[in-house]
């Protein structure tokens, strides 16, 4: 990361020299397929930021257009039309919901497996086999994870997690189905960010640790853990901007019924785990044409919601990134992303 | 680092009294019921007035999928009632009952600014069957270029019933989209202006898209529950066994009870007590 | 209790609680591999290996699967799933062919050629595509693609054209690798860009100082350093293509037909089904066993092109490991 800022050409850029006077040589000089891919460059670069900027203005525009406090503050409505079919108040609280208890499975899962390989990681073959196993599970593809949970929730084992029906039937959908597979989509930011988090604590700082007679465990507590804490900071939102960025966790395993459906009868919490609901991207999914309900103008609205919280997730990193002042943007970026 | 252990420690309470409370809840029963999307509006409105009715002494788990995946279910247990838009196939797994709990018309729709009036069952199947391509064939039709055929999954109850009513049991053309509910069929057809498709009577009755005529009787409730028009189905409610408990309380509240009948007869028809 | 929780623990008993949790993590990679397979094996036991082949209409087979209830007879396993391992062959390898240029020149721009401010906006600009959800891309495709290439770009002939074989409604191929270039295009982006990054100064300087200009050094020095990682991320890139399910579903026109290059442009627009949005559009019909089983088969298969991909980007990226700071 540090090979980036001390970039020859970068320190260039940043003296004002500016890209297209290169070092010593005229544009003029250059041959024709060298000026064809600079120019290429270019307009990829810039092709990159005007689909971003016309996704933005676009949803921005829709959202504005067909946002309203109704909208956010009601619930969604059994109805054919669109006037009727109400507002995505339970979708909003499903996202959240979803999310705490992804994150609430995810992050102690995730921390624990970091430390556990930075710091103990005996037998090597053993934290290899972890972490090529958490690397499998961030390369599946969400839509076999949510059949999976399918598979595991179906289980009679785990029935308390769902609902069973009269006839004994698992159902395997519900909110604690869902967000057990959402910490799956969540883990590997996670770990990957705290594991990176925790390789670059000094080893001087362990070392001053036990020499002050500490245990490897009161380290972890008292030094790492505090060290890495913007790195969980970070993986955590990362997490979490998986988590509500998912649609098809959602779609097979909370179903398609729009209100929160708490399990009838159910305590008041628990009821709720064990029940149905939606999400902001269920809610877009069944709203669309491609789904059911038929309201494209408040898929539109609820898109619009969701924006804002992943724009608002991706300022939180950066804010995050920028406190630890240790890189120049882009290996968050990558983190962000892969 | 105690701020931890204090929320360890009421994690640990939260999972002790979930544990427990399990144990007091079941005092409401809880009817699932899957399958038909076309009864699907019907069988939410009976269900809300049902639990109104009896205090919220019974909830409803409604969901959908098509009338096979229904009774697919139901045999399997994973459902108490399964919402069926077709009469029994001999394909159903046996032992189911089924009840019948209204009747409704089957309506040819085409997208709005296609303003097609009438099909008699001939043209039906040309235009089903693709043997008639163009809405140039079709007389009346405003719309111009290809036809697009739009069906539905063969989950689907209305789908067996349109192959049997329009089109002598044979199959609709293989180029067809096929969508997996009513309101997806809706949908399509409301977008796209060559496309040709079959609904309930209530959902083609929703403004977004142009019922058609059938034999020049036009697609409504009033001419369904008159017996003009002639495409008509009935929704069952189908049990595993004769239905008992909540879920058999439900069904013969839907046959018999006057308040049903009355929200029955808002879009569809209720079956007469005769039968 | 608590009172014991105070005292730190011994060290052995924690690194055995910590691996103990790494283990339980890695476990359910183990639990997801063993299900989805034993919940696939039906059509294993019935189909051999053969269901990725063709042979009849898939319609016709995924019909009889949902038409049969709890105990299926042996013939409604049959099951050939070539139309919509096509599918997503065609859409994945289109989109990665697409998003390939793109981001390999967008990466050189963001690390050689941007200025700092134009830079740190591109930077954003990828994080923020990276991390748009796949749902809205969706919705964009569905309400504003979509429409736009059944009104705008098929033209009456090309409908005609293939008349009575398949509906053209705009949802198709081309939708559908459009909207998955873009998705996927910010993860090659950023692979890039790492990589490129990484390549040390002192090659890029002494290319400089051979007198060669700036863009020459980047082609024959840094790109060509580079080309392993791009490689990689081609790699990940089309894991994550393979896998998008909700993208594919409302775009491609959910039509198990196979698109036919004899066509010729009117390829582009004709509809298709991939592995994974054939289990998003059918994931309600689990309830019969048969189908059940063949949703499962995909999804076994999607997962073991995942593993193998990512144990190839691994692969390739092992001679990178010399010069590269993060793997």
């Amino acid at each position: 990361m540090s090979t980036l800022v001390s970039h020859p050409i970068s320190a260039a850029d940043r003296s004002g020299i500016g890209p297209r006077r290169g070092r010593g040589s005229s544009m003029r000089t250059w041959r024709w397929s060298d000026r064809l891919l600079l120019l290429a460059a270019w307009a990829a670069g810039l092709t990159l930021c005007a689909i971003a900027a016309a996704i933005v203005l676009y949803m921005g525009y829709r959202g504005i257009q067909y946002l309203s406090p109704e909208l956010i503050f009601s619930r969604p409505q059994a109805s054919l039309t669109q006037a009727g079919s109400g507002g995505f108040l339970d979708p909003l609280l499903g996202t959240m919901l979803l999310t705490v208890i992804g994150v609430a499975i995810a992050a102690p899962l995730a921390i624990c497996s970091a430390l556990w390989i930075v710091e103990y990681g005996r037998p090597n073959w053993l934290a290899r086999v972890v972490e090529s196993g958490i690397e499998i599970v961030a390369g599946t593809p969400d839509i076999v994870i949510a059949f999976f949970g399918l598979a595991i929730f179906q289980l009679h084992l785990l029935s308390f997690a769902s609902e069973t029906a009269e006839g004994g039937g698992v159902t395997g959908r519900s909110f604690l189905a869902a967000g057990a597979m959402m910490s799956l989509i969540a883990l590997p930011p996670i770990f990957v960010t705290v594991r990176d988090g925790l390789q670059t604590v000094p080893s001087h700082m362990r070392e001053a640790a036990f020499a002050l007679g500490k245990t490897r465990i009161a380290t972890i507590r008292r030094v790492l853990l505090p060290g890495v804490r913007s790195n969980i900071a970070t993986g955590v939102t990362l997490g979490v901007s998986r988590i509500i960025a998912d649609t098809a966790i959602v779609i097979v395993l909370l179903g398609s019924t729009l209100r929160i459906s708490p399990q009838p009868g159910g305590a008041p919490v628990l009821g709720v785990l064990k029940g149905l609901g939606s999400t902001l991207t269920s809610y877009i999914y069944e709203n669309s044409p491609a789904g059911e309900g038929g309201a494209p103008q408040k898929a539109y609205a609820a898109a619009f919601v969701l924006m804002l919280f992943v724009l608002a997730l991706n300022l939180v990193v950066e804010r995050i990134s920028r406190a630890q002042a240790r890189s120049s943007g882009f290996v968050t970026a990558v983190e962000g992303i892969v | 680092m105690h701020r931890i252990r204090r929320i360890a420690a009421s994690f640990a309470a939260v999972t002790l009294i979930g544990a427990a409370v399990p144990a007091i809840a079941s005092a409401t029963s809880v009817i699932t019921i899957s399958g038909a999307t076309a009864s699907f509006p019907l069988v939410q409105l009976l269900a809300h007035k049902y639990t109104k009715l009896e205090h919220n002494k019974v909830s409803f788990r409604i969901s959908q999928g098509g009338s096979t995946v229904g009774v697919n279910d139901v045999d399997a247990g994973r459902v108490t009632i399964a919402d069926v838009s077709r009469d029994p196939l001999p394909t159903d797994p046996t032992g189911l009952d089924f009840y019948p709990i209204a009747e409704y018309g089957i309506c040819i729709v085409t997208n709005k600014s296609n303003t097609l009036p009438s099909l008699n069952e001939a043209q039906i199947q040309a235009i089903f069957e693709a043997k008639d391509k163009e809405w140039s064939q079709v007389p009346g039709a405003t719309a111009s270029g290809p036809i697009d055929l739009i069906s539905r999954t063969s989950t689907a109850g209305v789908l067996t019933n349109f192959k049997t009513l329009f089109l002598a049991n044979k199959s609709v053309a293989s180029t067809a989209a096929e969508e997996p509910s009513e309101g997806a069929l809706e949908q399509q057809v409301a977008n796209d202006p060559r496309g040709i498709g079959f609904l309930s009577n209530y959902r083609a009755d929703q403004g977004t898209v142009n019922p058609v005529a059938y034999n020049g009787v036009a697609c409504t409730r009033a001419n369904v529950a008159s017996g003009q028009y002639t495409a008509t189905a009935r929704f069952y409610e189908v049990t595993k066994g004769e239905a008992t408990g909540a879920a058999g309380k439900f069904i013969s509240w839907v046959r018999t009870s006057k308040a049903a009948r009355k929200i029955i007869s808002t879009q569809w028809v209720p079956i007469k007590a005769t039968s | 209790m608590l009172s014991r929780l105070r005292n730190p623990w011994p060290d052995h008993r924690a690194e055995r609680m910590l691996g103990a949790v790494a283990l339980f993590a890695c476990l359910c990679v183990l639990a997801m591999i063993a299900l989805v397979a034993q919940r696939a094996w039906p059509i294993f036991a019935h189909n051999g290996l053969s269901w990725l082949g063709s042979g009849g209409s898939l319609k016709a087979q995924i019909e009889t699967m949902l038409a049969t209830s709890a105990h299926p007879p042996a013939s409604a396993f049959y099951f050939r799933a070539w139309p919509i391992i096509y599918g997503t062959l065609l859409i994945t390898a289109l989109a990665v062919l697409l998003a390939l240029p793109l981001s390999v020149l967008s990466a050189v721009f963001i690390v050689e050629l941007a200025p700092l401010r134009m830079r740190r906006v591109t930077v954003r600009v990828v994080r923020l595509l990276a991390s748009v959800p796949s749902v809205v891309w969706g919705l964009i495709g569905i309400l504003v693609l979509v429409p736009f290439f059944d009104n705008h770009i098929i033209s009456p002939s090309e409908r005609t054209s293939v008349e009575g074989t398949v509906q053209l409604t705009g949802a198709g191929l081309a939708p559908a690798v459009l909207v998955l270039a873009v998705m996927i295009t910010p993860i090659m982006v950023a692979l890039t860009c790492d990589a490129l990054g990484a390549v040390p100064p002192a090659w890029r300087e002494g290319a400089a100082a051979l007198g060669v200009n700036r863009m020459r050094a980047i082609r024959a020095v840094t790109l060509r350093a580079v080309r392993p990682a791009i490689v990689a991320a081609t790699v990940l890139a089309t894991a994550r293509a393979l896998g998008e399910a909700i993208v594919i579903s409302m775009v491609s026109g959910s039509n198990f037909f196979a698109p036919r290059p004899s066509d010729g442009l009117t390829f582009l627009f004709e509809p298709l089904r991939s592995l994974a949005s054939t289990i998003v559009d059918y994931h309600e019909g689990t309830s019969a066993p048969a189908l059940s089983a063949a949703l499962y088969a995909c999804a076994l298969l999607l997962l073991f092109s995942a593993f193998a991909l990512s144990v190839g980007g691994y692969l390739i990226k092992l001679p990178m490991r010399k010069y590269q700071t993060r793997g």
